[in-house]
């Protein structure tokens, strides 16, 4: 019969408008994300080697490791900055990374949204105590300003600057 | 102007060129179709693409084989998950990789999770061309319970990589199986929802029956492949025809419609999202225990030659052409995108046909215009 | 004037429950001011009501939609249609600079002020209609075209193809579907032997006409969505076609009043139902204009069900269902009222052979 197919119609939309809803009031009520869910980045300094593999591997140029070498000619890191506005999420820097645990790494929390766009950087700078310090030189690149950073690893003449990720960041 | 003026009994009217697109609500994307209009009849169509290129052939160029992997997920952006198969496909031929069989499973899995999750937002956008936002929700729902699961096993919702050189990045994450039973129940008792409410629904038959009807001959001849094509009648299909994968060992039917009009176009998706569904099932009861990743060298540098591998993606036969110099970038690649070719209809079936059917054809294409325009 | 202020004054005091002539006895010029005060009084009940209804139809629409719709905003969410309204009327006003000026200030204008009159015609209860017409009905169905013609001036004064095709569209459709749905009320007017309103809705106190009339009231619920433009009949603002049809070149407080006199429409067309086919205001336990405006939102809850539901026809389609069925059928719906009618009256004895 005509009709029939749209009498069905309004008896689903009926029984849909008395089904449990499954709007989520978001910023009350977080979402519970698997364990692998790539929201962000979180970055250990203390365990990575400044090897640069991640930076490497990133199709995109998304991560900049600065280190410098101290007197004994281990890499020491200054500054880790990642641009995340390219960043495409694929996880090749973290399959990259060769510690354990991976010195880079994915976490949930996925909100990335900010007002300016220096905010869209994350950038983790390590800095060393004084005595610890091996060259008058490098105490300023601990402060973090990337000019000073880039000035004192000039000086050393060891500053690895291994991508073409877009200056900027604060 | 003056050429577009006719005399229709005695009666003087103008024909108008209304540009329908690349801003539009309905138009998929950025598309843009040049429309020469009598009042409410289209004349005649002109594709026009181009406002979405990247230039992603070229940037394949300058980057390595395993870096140019993620960006495969942004042409297709609706089935991310699929894109990457095509070209791993191609890059396994150039170097000889034996995929582990565990690995293909989860390929299986994974990309007919993509495959339903595709069709379900084709549903959904259809239906929306006919300003029916109720079904809508439910089959975009549906999706959302595919896309928890292709989250928790790759990390993303929407552009999945999974799929790698030699195998997948990441084994099953522990109590994934339940979990797909789950979802897939949720998703088929919504998709019936939406079946009932739309399929049988008058108004909608009355709209898409005997529209643009495309027969089999013509959709052969305009490289119409993927779900379009099967609504003509023919049952090409590449899992079934020259399978890739395992494909061969899964029991399924191509499933296609005879009539070649916009309401066969919309069915046959939704006849292969149950199939799909039943593909999931059966893969996940022969998954193999074993490897999910062949060993392929940190910098790989495969011999030089060529290669071409293509699969049954969401919306057709997605290939991809690799060239190798020998080098750790590839010397050129070139890929044969589903909605490229499946667009190429437009011209010739709209005039004819009024807005509101031309609006409903060219939704019933499904194409995608990160897959037109590259 | 001064008799439609003094109507206006009664109906307000049959809503405050006040005896009648208590204070139009009065000095004449306080019964003017009174007048004044209850007419802005009308004009905020319209408004709240607007609000309202805009409330019930988001979160109606949620609900259908597996959603819960606005729950910010207010308890419930009932104050987002306030925020949307402040947040509309800070926006720029934006002219096309090729729009015929004056038609295209003029539309919004116009179809808020026909909504306002068809309020004013409405009997919300016995004693409580403002304007008694004993044309009523006429009068309402004549006003209710005049939206025809705001829509075209809307789509003709923007300049822009999109509203120019959503326009056309919108008289074409309302004025076919007008059809019908006179001819379905008429069969009522038949029965009930009158064309006012008032008198209409009191005649039901014992049965309703949807029972009497049942292929009328499918009749006028088709014809009454059609006139509304609500889906399946929304092809005006068929945004998938004509992005937002005629009032796409609206910005700002004039598409406000689009938006509000849609609504209030909306609000009219069910009241008009109600009158019509459910007794109007009539009830037991609860005053006469409680009932009124519950079974209003009743029928207007029906008619989102319908609109939440179902897909656009196609303007061709459309026109032939209204030209090839609609009207036929309530044709014969006419002719079978009247030959009832005449058998009713005969074995009542109402006439003699
Ligand atoms: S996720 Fe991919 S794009 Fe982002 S930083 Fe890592 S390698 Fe680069
Ligand atoms: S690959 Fe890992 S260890 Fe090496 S620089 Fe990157 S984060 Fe540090």
């Amino acid at each position: 019969m005509y009709g029939l197919g749209l009498l069905k119609g309004l008896g689903v939309s009926l029984k849909r408008f008395w089904m449990p809803k499954i709007t989520q009031k978001y910023p009350e009520v977080q979402p519970d994300l698997p364990q692998r869910s790539k929201g962000s980045f979180k970055y250990d300094k203390d365990t990575c080697t400044s090897c640069e593999l991640c930076s490497m591997a990133c199709p995109n140029g998304v991560i900049k490791v600065e280190w410098h070498k101290d007197e004994s000619g281990k890499k020491r890191l200054d500054r880790y900055r990642m641009n995340l506005g390219h960043c495409l999420f694929c996880g090749l820097c973290v399959e990259a990374c060769p510690t354990t645990p991976k010195s880079i790494d994915f976490k949930t929390d996925f909100a990335l949204g900010c007002w300016r766009k220096e905010d869209i950087y994350r950038i983790w700078t390590k800095s060393y105590p004084a005595a610890e310090a091996v060259a008058p030189v490098m105490a300023p690149a601990a402060t973090g300003s990337p000019a000073a950073a880039g000035s004192a690893g000039g000086a050393s003449g060891s500053t690895g600057v291994a991508s073409g990720a877009p200056e900027g960041g604060n | 102007m003056s050429d577009f003026i006719t005399e229709a009994d005695g009666l003087e009217t103008q024909e108008f060129i209304l540009n329908l697109g690349p801003q539009h609500p309905s138009t998929h994307g950025v598309y843009r179709a040049r429309l020469i209009m009598d009042g409410e009849t289209v004349i005649s169509a002109e594709n026009k693409v181009g406002y979405l290129h990247r230039g992603i052939e070229k940037l394949a160029e300058g980057i390595t084989y395993a870096q140019f992997t993620p960006y495969t997920t942004r042409f297709d952006y609706v089935a991310g998950a699929l894109q990457p198969w095509a070209w791993c496909l191609a890059l396994e031929k150039l170097g000889n990789i034996v995929v582990p069989e565990r690995a293909e499973y989860l390929r299986v899995i994974v990309g007919e999770l993509q495959r339903i999750a595709s069709h379900l937002v084709m549903l959904g956008s259809i239906v929306l061309d006919f300003s029916a936002i109720t079904p809508w929700t439910y089959v975009f729902n549906a999706r959302e319970d595919i896309s928890d699961l292709l989250e928790a096993v790759s990390g993303s919702r929407l552009l999945v990589n999974y799929f790698v050189n030699g195998g997948v990045n990441a084994d099953l994450p522990e109590g994934w199986i339940p979990k797909v039973e789950k979802a897939l129940d949720s998703m088929l008792k919504r998709l019936d929802d939406f079946d009932r409410m739309v399929s049988g629904n008058e108004i909608f038959v009355g709209r898409t029956k005997g529209i643009a009807v495309v027969s089999a001959e013509e959709a052969i001849e305009y490289g119409i492949t993927g779900a379009s094509l099967r609504a003509s009648g023919l049952t090409f299909d590449l899992r079934k025809d020259s399978p890739y994968s395992i494909y061969d060992r899964l029991d399924f039917e191509v499933q296609s419609m005879p009539a070649g009009d916009s309401f066969d176009r919309y069915y046959v998706r939704l006849l292969e999202i149950r199939e799909s569904a039943k593909m999931v099932r059966q893969a996940l009861k022969q998954l193999p225990a074993g490897d999910i990743r062949a060993k392929v060298a940190k910098v790989w540098r495969p011999a030089p030659g060529e290669a071409y591998a293509a699969i049954e993606a969401a919306r057709g036969i997605m290939g991809y052409q690799v060239v190798s110099d020998g080098t750790v970038k590839p010397y050129r690649v070139h890929m044969r995108s589903p909605s490229f070719c499946n667009i190429g209809i437009i011209p010739a079936k709209a005039p004819g046909l009024t807005l509101q059917d031309f609006i409903a054809f060219i939704a019933s294409l499904d194409f995608v215009l990160g897959d037109i325009d590259r | 004037m001064v008799g439609f202020l003094t109507t206006i004054f009664n109906w307000a005091q049959g809503i405050l429950g006040l005896p009648a002539t208590s204070l139009a006895d009065a000095l004449p010029w306080w019964d003017i001011l009174w007048a004044f005060i209850y007419f802005v009084g009308a004009v905020i009940l319209l408004i709240i009501n607007v609000i309202m209804l805009i409330w019930i139809e988001r979160r109606a629409a949620g609900f259908f939609q597996e959603r819960v719709g606005p729950n910010r905003v207010g308890p419930l969410g009932l104050l987002q249609t306030v925020n949307d309204t402040i947040k509309l009327l800070g926006k720029e006003w934006i002219m096309p600079a090729a729009a015929d000026k004056l038609i295209y200030l003029i539309a919004p204008l116009l179809i808020v002020t026909i909504s306002v009159t068809m309020y004013g015609l409405l009997p919300y209860g016995p004693g409580i209609t403002p304007v008694t017409l004993n044309v009523g009905i006429l009068f309402f169905l004549a006003i209710s075209s005049v939206n025809t013609l705001s829509v075209l001036m809307a789509g003709w004064g923007s300049n822009n193809k999109y509203s120019l095709l959503g326009g056309m569209r919108t008289v074409a459709q309302i004025i076919s579907y007008e059809i019908p749905m006179a001819l379905s009320i008429i069969g009522i007017v038949m029965i009930t032997g009158s064309l006012d309103l008032g008198t209409i809705a009191s005649s039901q106190a014992h049965v309703w006409n949807v029972f009497i009339q049942p292929v009328a009231f499918v009749i006028f619920v088709i014809s009454a969505l059609a006139e509304l433009t609500k889906s399946p009949f929304d092809m005006t603002e068929a945004e998938q076609e004509f992005v937002a049809g005629y009032h796409t070149e609206y910005s700002g407080i004039r598409f406000t009043l689009f938006f509000m006199g849609e609504y209030a429409n909306l609000f009219s067309m069910s009241a008009l139902g109600v009158v019509l086919f459910f007794g109007g205001a009539n009830g037991p336990f609860l005053p006469p204009w409680v009932w009124f405006i519950g079974k209003t939102y009743v029928f207007i809850l029906f008619m989102l069900w319908i609109r939440w539901t179902f897909l656009r026809i196609r303007v061709d389609k459309m026109m032939k269902f209204n030209w090839k069925v609609l009207i036929p059928i309530s044709l014969a719906n006419l002719l079978l009222t009247g030959v009832g009618i005449k058998i009713w009256q005969a074995a009542t004895g109402a006439i003699k052979w």
